[in-house]
């Protein structure tokens, strides 16, 4: 399966990570990798149903798509809500700083970027879409 | 998410099952804070636990507040790799007490 489409709800986050997860298997990604991945992939997906969908009171789909050549994986993830680019987000504050008296959020993006080779961000013609790029292992 | 609990001697083993993510973890949360003992001392199991995402980290920071609010002492035990990878890049890590077994873990909060 090349794309997955599903409503940009929080109960889809499961098939997104099951796309995610069967995607890296196919790219021979090792665990951790893939892991990082699909936090990266989960964290964006979070924020645009929550922030996006939720708090805009509107609704629409999530779609995920994959592009797999021979030395990277490229995941896609798109959606209608407002534009937001997660990479002109704040990062997080001081990540020393004690869990009592630290700030809550801004975590995700901080993880989604720091979790993969590349993530980009564009907004064409009403969508907001967000790339995930990792390379594969190299071939033995 | 699945929570588990049960009274070792004067510590609290909470076992928590499942996905901690966007979905799960404000329900998860919920549950979870008013099973901390007040003056007590609790251990969180999450070797029933394969993912954590930042909802994971918000309710362990609620969980680390709720519990020293309530002088309550916790630890942490059975942490994936992956998860352990998560807590240390985010500055998580450093705050909790972790244990290699849920024997140590009862044993290091019962040690007065």
């Amino acid at each position: 399966m090349d794309v997955l489409e599903v409503p940009g709800v929080l109960e889809s986050l499961q098939p997104i990570a099951d796309f995610v997860k069967e995607a890296s298997a196919e790219a021979g990604l090792e665990r951790r990798e893939a892991y990082r991945l699909r936090l990266a992939v989960d964290e964006i997906a979070t924020n645009v149903v929550l922030y996006g969908y939720e708090r805009s009171g509107q609704t629409g789909l999530l779609r995920i798509a994959k592009n797999l050549d021979s030395e990277r994986l490229t995941l896609c993830l798109e959606d209608t809500s407002p534009p937001y680019d997660p990479t002109a987000q704040a990062p997080p504050s001081d990540l020393s700083e004690s869990l009592e008296s630290r700030p809550i959020g801004g975590l995700g993006v901080f993880l989604t970027i720091q979790g993969v080779d590349d993530f980009r961000y564009e907004y064409v013609e009403g969508h907001n879409r967000n790339y995930f790029t990792v390379r594969r292992p190299a071939a033995v | 998410m699945h929570i588990e609990l049960r009274d070792v001697g004067d510590v609290r083993v909470v076992a928590l099952t499942g996905d901690l993510d966007g979905k799960s973890a404000p329900a998860a949360q919920e549950q979870l804070l008013p099973l901390i003992p007040p003056s007590g001392s609790v251990l969180l199991d999450l070797s029933g636990v394969d993912y954590m995402s930042s909802a994971g980290l918000r309710m362990m920071l609620l969980v680390y507040r709720h519990a020293q609010s309530v002088s309550s002492r916790i630890a942490l035990v059975g942490l994936s790799e992956d998860i352990q990878d998560t807590m240390s890049a985010t500055g998580f890590l450093d705050f909790f007490v972790l244990s290699d077994s849920v024997d140590a873990g009862v044993q290091a909060l019962a040690a007065p």
